[in-house]
């Protein structure tokens, strides 16, 4: 028989396959040097590759008002050698045992790290130790490294996405680092190697520090990292700037004639990770646009067509977190796809999904945090670093499945009644002014005239 | 790791490689059908029914295969390339069977409409905007280089596709290229991760062999010839406030001597900030802040099956002048072909070769193993050429290095593209096709040396 005729009348379903397999995290070790270090160590996986990672407390935030991208410059600059090594060598050495060394700035650490030949790695430690505590921060390499930054800032003030995102993040944190995206090309050109010197000096030491290694482990890694740091000084832990963020309703243009599609983004502060509500926001986000199958993306990528990839997020700084809607939409729907994005946010806000919707979401993200603590070692990394960073207790992690599915649909729609309030919310638009303000005219004329807009009235 | 290969009888490649680390599984279906073949007046076709795959099938209505996947815990995507086109989901380990389920479901047939046609139509416009005509340096060098260096259509054309193409294409051709195209015996299926074979074998006999094969068209001719003069494009791009430059040389054949040494000389010269180009174009002249480079742009070195490019691109500042740059190239590209490198230089690029291969197979919970398997089933009928890389690459001497770069890194060989920020000139045509501006400059420069 043709099986084709057998499924002409009935559709099947699809086969639901046995039980899951119960999921263990990686076990850790952890540990802190006498002079304040922490130290977090996970055996994980059969491929020969370790990655080592320090995050120390320093970055963005440790900048003053006219010092942005300094701590990009000292990141820069801590890759050009130590007291006993130069940058050539270090980069030698490096990939002499299958590594790179990387040295990455952010809002509120500084990453320095890689992953290495596990044959290498007490050797990749002692390197990177050794790139962290004893850079020379050469004052011959600032002119090309300045060149430098010069041009990146150049190609990123050119991209769409890249304004949007500074526009947001100065809208929604004034006056406060993380709102600072870009510097002027005369502030960077005005960094003396004093300043990064001044900014190594005074962020990076042992107490601020946190080094993860993670995969498959080969040596004696514990004498390794008790060798290279034990001597580093301890300094004092990091002091923190608590940022206040902007709950107001804003709605901002940045004009680009001739511009193919409008770059949206849309969001406002929520509850941070160590609120009770994180973890239901996590999945009210998940519902809402944080994933393939989410209400906003079935609507305006797959029912309208107005974009290709939206999505949204929750984003963190330290100690405080915000919620994300970004999508690319084409320049002659910038207003519809508003419409919708603002549609889907009522209707959440009314109605509380259905059992079993909530479901699938609670299912994705039971599955996705199997990924997130699976898939690589440097993924492992990440996934401890946020919750140490965040100051969660461990158990948020060994908890995190069953709190996922404890979550209910009044949760959901009470997550999104709470936190998602259009009347609070920044919008920003990046796109051709002329040919998008008629169709942004309610959202504009709103702002102006009252905040309190009622957003579901084009329905 | 151990690898199971068969074949179905109605020609299905399967591949099986258990991995325990993780309770989560991997399942790869690649069709033999990338982007280089494709409806000449239908640039960007096979892009965009691999949109299609994911609008419906027999018993999965749209959206339905994607949450599917989701709402069992799992994640997926497919992608265009080269040579192939793949899908694949990764999921945890108890759900391989609805995995094998969906995948067989769409490899049976498509049930989609005008209106899905159309939304998709939409969206992948949007794609192309999003990542090409909004963007600065959009499609640079990926989409743009492979246009001017290759002279075979089915290397040069836009493969991401000319607006009016992606907007003309028809239901009717959508199943006809499925009908083609999208059938067992042109499909391999590879399985990495938490799993039982012998349970495996068993579930893809129920959902797969009732599947009919189709009589495949022979494949086109994707040869290149031997490029014999070095060639040159300048790209305006008035979103760009920085100038641009990249350049590329064809590959030798693929699985050749002097492949596995182009793979050595990729990680001599642009990987890592040890590489030759980084310490001189970066370090020692300052032009810019960092080179990258690959073999096979949108994927590896080794999942391709036909004419290939190396290139390398950097952004600089419009103080350094193009030939300045070419020039610093060039004197490190010469001591490569003038004699032959240190024992020692091989050797490092091997152990990052080594570190990378690790980093490929094991990328995305074991995507990249499956990647690699597929592909060599469908190109070499041979997955298990993954655990002879190594081995291929160690053979490589200075000798061998030498000769490969007096051959692949001749000048003729080249092919540069310079993007210069700035509006284009009024009388350019801004969507000229860059092949017919090639042969065009070309023919210019023939008569100026005339």
């Amino acid at each position: 028989m043709n099986p084709t005729e057998v499924l002409a009348d009935a559709r099947e379903t699809p086969p639901q396959g046995p039980p899951p397999k119960p999921f263990h995290l990686p076990a850790t070790t952890d540990f802190t040097l006498p002079n304040g270090m922490q130290v977090t160590i996970v055996p994980y996986g059969t491929v020969p590759k370790v990655a080592a990672r320090l995050f120390v407390g320093a970055g963005a935030i440790d900048e003053f008002a006219e010092q942005v991208w300094l701590s990009k410059l000292n990141a820069a600059l801590m890759k050009e050698g130590t007291r006993t090594r130069s940058a050539a060598q270090v980069a030698r050495e490096a990939a002499e045992m299958g590594g790179q060394l990387e040295v990455h700035a952010g809002s509120d650490f500084t990453s320095v790290g890689g992953v290495a030949l596990s044959d290498f790695g007490p050797k990749f430690v002692a390197l990177l130790a050794d790139v962290l505590t004893a850079a020379s921060l050469p004052a011959a390499e600032l002119p090309r490294l300045t060149a430098d930054l010069l041009r990146d800032l150049s190609i990123e003030k050119s991209q769409p996405e890249s304004l949007a995102r500074e526009r947001f993040l100065g809208t929604l944190f004034p006056g406060h680092p993380y709102g600072r995206v870009y510097p002027s090309e005369s502030q960077l050109q005005g960094y003396t190697i004093g300043d990064a010197q001044t900014f190594y000096r005074k962020n990076f030491a042992a107490a601020r520090t946190h080094l993860y290694i993670a995969g498959k482990l080969e040596g004696d890694l514990g004498s390794a990292i008790e060798d290279a740091f034990g001597g580093w000084a301890k300094g004092a832990a990091a002091p923190g700037l608590p940022a206040q963020a902007a709950k107001a309703r804003s709605f901002q243009i940045v004009d680009r004639p001739g511009a193919a599609q409008s770059n949206l983004l849309i969001g406002l502060p929520v509850a941070e990770p160590a609120s009770p509500d994180y973890i239901k926001l996590d999945v009210m986000d998940s519902l809402l646009g944080g994933s393939f199958a989410s209400r906003i993306t079935s609507n305006i990528r797959e029912a309208k067509g107005y974009t290709y990839s939206p999505f949204s997020k929750i984003g963190t700084r330290r100690h405080l977190a915000y919620w994300l809607q970004s999508a690319d939409v084409a320049t002659d729907v910038t207003g519809p796809a508003l419409d919708e994005i603002f549609y889907e946010i009522d209707r959440l806000q009314r109605d509380p999904p259905s059992g079993e919707e909530l479901q699938g979401i609670r299912n994705y993200l039971a599955g996705l945090f199997i990924l997130r603590n699976t898939i690589s070692p440097d993924a492992i990394i990440g996934q401890l670093h946020f919750v140490d960073s965040q100051g969660l207790d461990r158990s948020y992690l060994s908890t995190y499945t069953q709190r996922v599915m404890e979550v209910q649909p009044t949760d959901v729609q009470g997550m999104a009644e709470t936190y998602l309030v259009p009347s609070k919310m920044t919008i920003v638009v990046v796109g051709d002014k002329a040919k998008i303000a008629d169709q942004i005219a309610p959202y504009t004329q709103a702002t102006e005239q009252e905040p309190q807009m009622n957003t579901d009235k084009h329905r | 790791m151990p690898i199971t290969y068969y074949k179905l009888p109605n020609g299905l490649r399967v591949i099986l490689s258990p991995d325990f680390t993780a309770p989560t599984v991997v399942t790869a279906v690649y069709y033999r059908i990338g982007f280089r073949v494709e409806p000449k007046d239908r640039t960007g076709f096979a892009h965009l029914f691999e949109h299609m795959m994911f609008q419906g099938s027999r018993n999965l209505g749209k959206m339905e295969f994607i949450r599917l996947v989701q709402q069992n815990g799992g994640v997926l995507n497919g992608s265009t390339r080269f040579d192939f086109t793949n899908y694949f989901e990764l999921l945890p380990s108890n759900k391989l069977e609805t995995a094998l389920w969906a995948e067989a479901d769409r490899m049976r047939g498509l049930a989609i409409t005008d209106e899905n046609l159309k939304n998709q139509q939409d969206v992948v416009i949007n794609e192309v905007e999003t990542s090409v005509h909004n963007q600065p340096y959009g499609g640079f060098p990926w989409l743009w280089m492979p246009q001017y260096a290759n002279s075979n259509w089915y290397n040069s054309h836009n493969f991401y596709g000319e607006l009016k193409d992606i907007e003309a294409a028809t239901l009717d051709e959508v199943q006809a290229f499925f009908k083609t195209y999208y059938a067992p015996n042109n499909a391999a299926l590879a399985i990495v991760g938490d799993f039982d074979p012998g349970e495996a074998q068993a579930m893809i006999a129920k959902y797969f062999s009732a599947i009919a094969p189709a009589e495949l068209p022979p494949p086109p001719d994707l040869t290149e010839p031997r490029q014999e003069k070095e060639k040159t494009a300048t790209r305006k791009d008035p979103l760009a406030n920085r100038p641009a430059l990249a350049f590329s040389y064809h590959m030798p054949p693929r699985n050749s001597p002097e492949y596995f040494a182009m793979g050595l000389l990729d990680q001599m010269l642009v990987q890592g900030d040890d590489s030759l180009l980084y310490q001189e174009l970066v370090k020692k002249r300052g032009f810019t802040g960092e080179v990258g480079g690959a073999i096979n742009e949108l994927g590896n070195m080794f999942d391709y099956d036909g004419p290939m490019l190396w290139t390398a691109a950097l952004f600089h500042d419009a103080t350094a002048q193009p030939e300045q740059i070419l020039s610093a190239i060039d004197e490190v590209v010469e001591s490569l072909r003038s004699q032959p490198v240190d024992q020692s230089l091989v050797d490092r690029s091997v152990t990052k070769m080594r570190s990378s291969l690790y980093d490929t197979l094991t990328q995305f919970g074991g995507f990249g193993r499956a990647d690699l398997m597929a592909c060599y089933a469908l190109f070499d009928d041979d997955p298990s050429k993954i655990d002879s890389l190594e081995s291929e690459f160690r053979k490589v001497t200075p000798q061998l290095v030498e000769r490969t770069a007096r051959e692949y890194l001749r000048k003729a060989n080249r092919t540069v593209l310079l993007i210069e920020p700035g509006a284009a000139s009024p009388d350019a045509d801004p969507d000229a096709d860059p092949a017919a501006e090639m042969a065009a400059e070309t023919a210019a420069e023939m008569e100026e040396s005339n």
